[in-house]
């Protein structure tokens, strides 16, 4: 079997490394049975294309952004809501566990077979008028955030004024100040050189939102027990492998705009701004009051 | 086609009003898009809110515009091709030619409208971002081109092989 | 085997004369077919190549540029640079080709400039004494500077194909020289030709009439400005300022020039919602197309083949050029921008290319092809509007292909000429 794997990110990148040690471990215990291509950067097309594709059974494995899958699997929105993980190790804990089993048969529901969740960062504040310690440093600022309304809301009830922009567009709006900051992990906050326009880097790190590597139900129905059995192994395998390239890749990232004269704050209490995010789940769980119990178990994790 | 026979005639002018139908629609399409696009602007710079759902709705329309006016592209011959090396043909093979593009066009849009629908179903729980309305209502535009092509291509088809057993020629519509 | 499937059928499709688009389609549903894939797969491709944002530009520059022609914009440039270069030997050729720079600063489309100031000029330049054949020459050849004289809606294509990370603004300001570039090669070649034709000038009509039709064409030359601007200051998006610059030509040609009715605007709208269809069904087919050329592969196998051949810098980007002269005779530009952008762009970059220069680089190759046959949209447009026969222009067209594949060597060879300006400005 030729399986087909989809990948956003350049070659060189952690998604990419775990995405390529998965293939060849696979390829290597089923003796060659089972042989395949990672497609990197994007080339087949979009995460939303993908995703169909996946589901169709185009593709056979790919590693999914959780944030965009919402569309498409509504439960995995719970990720984007800001602060639902209290630290990068607790959301390793929680997706490991409970969580990303709730998250699983959501998908599976879909036609995906999640096989593991890699780690792609906190997400933190960057501008260029000051550090951000507390919410009201916030006050007046307009900030760039993905197109979601949850974004735009959660920027907005820090006493921002949240903007949805396209990506492309950051670097050269922070430099003309038609926004003040933005907000993204160090690694892209660094490779996009938004750190060279947008000087105060403050690690509010109020959204993690894992990737999964996935698989389609298809290809997976597929294998014999023995192989599926493979293939699990080699997800969580390579899902380990992918968390330790990450951590590396994010403490070089912020070594490079440390050298860069950006001024790093640490924020040691959160609870400020876990508080004003109170509107943002109201406002989620009202118009989505069949995450209840999904939110809850995220939410009350410790 | 002073002679042609009144059931072609009559089929024409449906045809003609089912392709200005086509082209209204994308013409208002066009026509929201740009006064839509104008809000967004005076929205984002002077009201300082950017209303979300403008680009949605905008990628919305674009398909819209498209797959219409294609299909009004197949009814008018108006879409780029090489017809150069069909024009040097004998006239017997060119219009054998033409024939022969209509009803491999007629399938293509027949197919186009099959899987596009099956496309619409698959979607129809995805949600577009910012609309709430489903995904499948974008491949619908290609459904709708789909079953048009196939309309306009397939009586034309019909159309050639009447003329030619009718002995009369069939007259082309207008190329560019 | 798939790949040798989809590329027969499309080459029998375009042989046949099946419109592009639509055997594009075909081609690749067929290779979908052949692959075992779902064959909606095609559409889905084909509808979410269409659904990009940065793609929402092309109907507002569209939209502005038909605006130019109905709403009387087009035939005040005309005006303009009549006073101003029309008394030179064989003046009305290099009226046509400066109007051209002026025009292509607004709609950035070829097709648009062809028949919004061909339909002007030709007939003019046919009743002052010159030969048919030679104001469509010039005037088709001329059309193909607006497509890299900003703003252009190819550019825009190749950002889009380039999977971003390609800065508009730099690709706009990258075009200038090179546009310019082009139109002086070309008005070279009419001038050698003009003396050799012994073809008029025109009186210079004095200061004071240049001045005074310059004032009716810089409220048009403004719709250029505020896109191009807004772009590179940053504050629009480049689909908000091709939103703000069409809305802006609607209000100047209906409130302020008044010269555009009911039915001007009527007709302006269809006329794009036409253009647009064309456009983006092909750029909508294009991707499925594309989606199996990355399938099978074929820029990591066309890169080791050529570069196999030589890694020799000046050889590649010669074999580069001479592929693309080849497929843009054979294909639309649109289309092609789409699917050679991902096969090239990698190569060049490894040789050290500057990826903005290699865009202005492929849509000035790719605009010669517009004007060669036998898939040459802007020839056919040209020789319509001039009621010549292709054959007869194709003729006497050889001057003007050199004088561009001269411009194209300089800015293949010479990176200053498209990334000085940008290099000034930008940093
Ligand atoms: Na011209
Ligand atoms: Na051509």
């Amino acid at each position: 079997k030729d399986w087909r794997g989809w990948n956003i990110h350049v070659e060189d990148y952690p998604v990419s490394h775990g995405m390529e040690a998965f293939m060849a471990e696979v390829e290597e215990k089923t003796g060659g049975e089972i042989k395949g291509k990672v497609f990197h950067a994007g080339v087949l097309g979009s995460q939303p294309d993908a995703i169909e594709q996946l589901r169709l059974g185009a593709l056979d494995f790919a590693v999914f952004s959780l944030g965009p899958m919402g569309q498409a699997v509504p439960a995995t929105n719970v990720v984007s809501l800001p602060f639902i993980f209290k630290s990068i190790p607790q959301m390793y804990e929680l997706m490991d566990g409970a969580g990303g089993a709730a998250l699983g048969e959501a998908l599976e529901e879909k036609g995906i077979v999640a096989l593991g969740y890699y780690d792609a960062g906190a997400r933190s504040f960057y501008n260029s008028i000051q550090p951000i310690n507390t919410p009201a440093d916030v006050e007046g600022m307009k900030i760039r955030v993905m197109n979601n309304d949850l974004f735009v809301d959660m920027v907005n009830n820090l006493g921002g004024n949240g903007t949805p922009m396209a990506f492309a567009e950051v670097y050269q709006s922070i430099k003309n100040n038609t926004v003040d900051g933005a907000e993204n992990n160090p690694p892209s906050y660094e490779s996009t050189s938004h750190f060279e326009v947008a000087q105060f880097y403050s690690l509010t790190q109020h959204l993690i939102i894992p990737e999964c590597l996935c698989m389609s139900k298809k290809a997976f129905d597929a294998l014999t027990p023995e192989q599926q059995e493979i293939v699990k192994t080699a997800g969580k395998n390579s899902t380990d492998l992918q968390r330790k390239l990450w951590g590396e890749r994010e403490a070089a990232s912020m070594e490079i705009i440390k050298a860069g004269g950006v001024q790093v704050n640490e924020i040691a209490d959160k609870s400020a701004f876990q508080a004003a995010m109170g509107p943002v789940y109201d406002g989620y769980l009202a118009a989505n009051s069949d995450m209840t119990d999904l939110v809850n178990l995220f939410r009350n994790a410790d | 086609m002073e002679d042609a026979p009144r059931w072609m005639k009559q089929t024409e002018r449906v045809l003609d009003g089912l392709s200005f139908l086509c082209m209204l629609i994308a013409s208002i399409a066009l026509v929201v898009l740009i006064v839509t696009f104008g809000w967004l602007v005076f929205g984002r710079y002077v009201l300082n809110s950017t209303p979300t759902w403008v680009e949605q709705l905008a990628l919305l329309l674009i398909c819209y515009i498209t797959y219409l006016g294609a299909a009004v592209g197949i009814h008018d011959n108006t879409h780029l091709g090489v017809t150069i090396f069909r024009d040097m043909m004998p006239a017997k093979i060119n219009s054998f030619l033409r024939l022969l593009i209509d009803i491999i066009l007629a399938a293509f849009g027949l197919i186009m409208m099959i899987a596009s629908i099956d496309l619409v179903v698959f979607g129809w729980s995805t949600l577009l971002p910012m609309l709430s309305i489903p995904e499948g209502v974008r491949s619908l535009s290609a459904a709708l081109c789909g079953g048009l092509v196939f309309i306009f291509a397939g009586t034309r088809v019909a159309f050639r092989i009447a003329c030619h057993v009718h002995g009369k020629t069939y007259v082309e519509r207008g190329l560019i | 085997m798939g790949l040798a499937i989809l590329l027969g059928i499309f080459a029998v499709g375009v042989v046949l004369g099946i419109p592009v688009a639509f055997a594009m389609g075909i081609a690749a549903l067929t290779a979908f077919w052949y692959e075992g894939f779902p064959l909606l797969l095609t559409f889905q491709r084909s509808v979410s190549g269409i659904s990009v944002f940065s793609l929402l530009a092309i109907p507002f520059f569209i939209f502005a540029g038909e605006l130019m022609l109905h709403g009387g914009i087009a035939m005040r440039l005309v005006r303009f640079a009549q006073t101003l270069v029309g008394h030179v030997r064989g003046g009305l050729a290099t009226v046509n080709i400066f109007s051209s720079m002026l025009f292509g600063g607004i709609s950035g489309s070829a097709i648009a400039d062809i028949s919004a100031l061909g339909s002007i000029q030709i007939p003019m330049m046919k009743e002052r004494g010159y030969h048919p054949d030679y104001a469509v020459n010039v005037t088709v050849t001329s059309s193909i500077a607006g497509i890299v004289i900003p703003p252009s809606h190819n550019m825009i294509i190749f950002a889009v194909a380039a999977g971003g990370g390609i800065s508009i603004s730099k690709l706009f300001l990258a075009g200038v020289v090179p546009g310019i570039l082009m139109c002086v090669c070309l008005a070279v070649a009419a001038y050698i030709i003009a003396i050799k034709r012994e073809y008029p000038a025109e009186a210079f009509p004095g200061w004071k009439a240049v001045w005074v039709s310059s004032l009716h064409a810089v409220p048009g030359l403004i719709t250029a400005i505020i896109i191009v601007g807004g772009v590179l200051s940053g504050v629009f998006t480049v689909t908000e300022s091709g939103a703000f610059g069409a809305i802006y030509a609607l209000l100047l040609t209906f409130f302020v020039y008044r010269s555009l009715d009911w039915e001007g605007f009527k007709t302006s709208v269809v006329s794009s919602v036409r253009t647009t269809a064309m456009v983006m069904v092909l750029i909508g087919f294009a991707s499925s197309f594309a989606y199996l050329l990355a399938l099978y592969q074929v820029p990591d196998k066309l890169s080791s083949f050529m570069l196999g051949i030589s890694s020799e810098k000046i050889f590649v980007l010669l074999m580069i050029n001479v592929m693309l002269l080849v497929l843009g005779m054979i294909m639309d530009m649109a289309a092609l921008i789409l699917i050679c952008t991902p096969i090239f762009l990698p190569i060049v970059k490894d040789l050290g290319m500057d990826p903005t220069q290699f865009g202005i680089m492929l849509l000035v190759n790719l605009g010669l092809g517009l004007c060669t046959p036998p898939v040459g949209t802007c020839l056919f447009v040209g020789c319509a509007v001039g009621r010549v026969k292709i054959e007869e222009t194709l003729k006497t067209i050889w001057p003007f292909y050199l004088a561009i594949l001269a411009a194209l060597i300089l800015i293949t060879y010479v990176p200053a000429v498209s990334l000085y300006l940008p290099s000034l400005l930008i940093d």
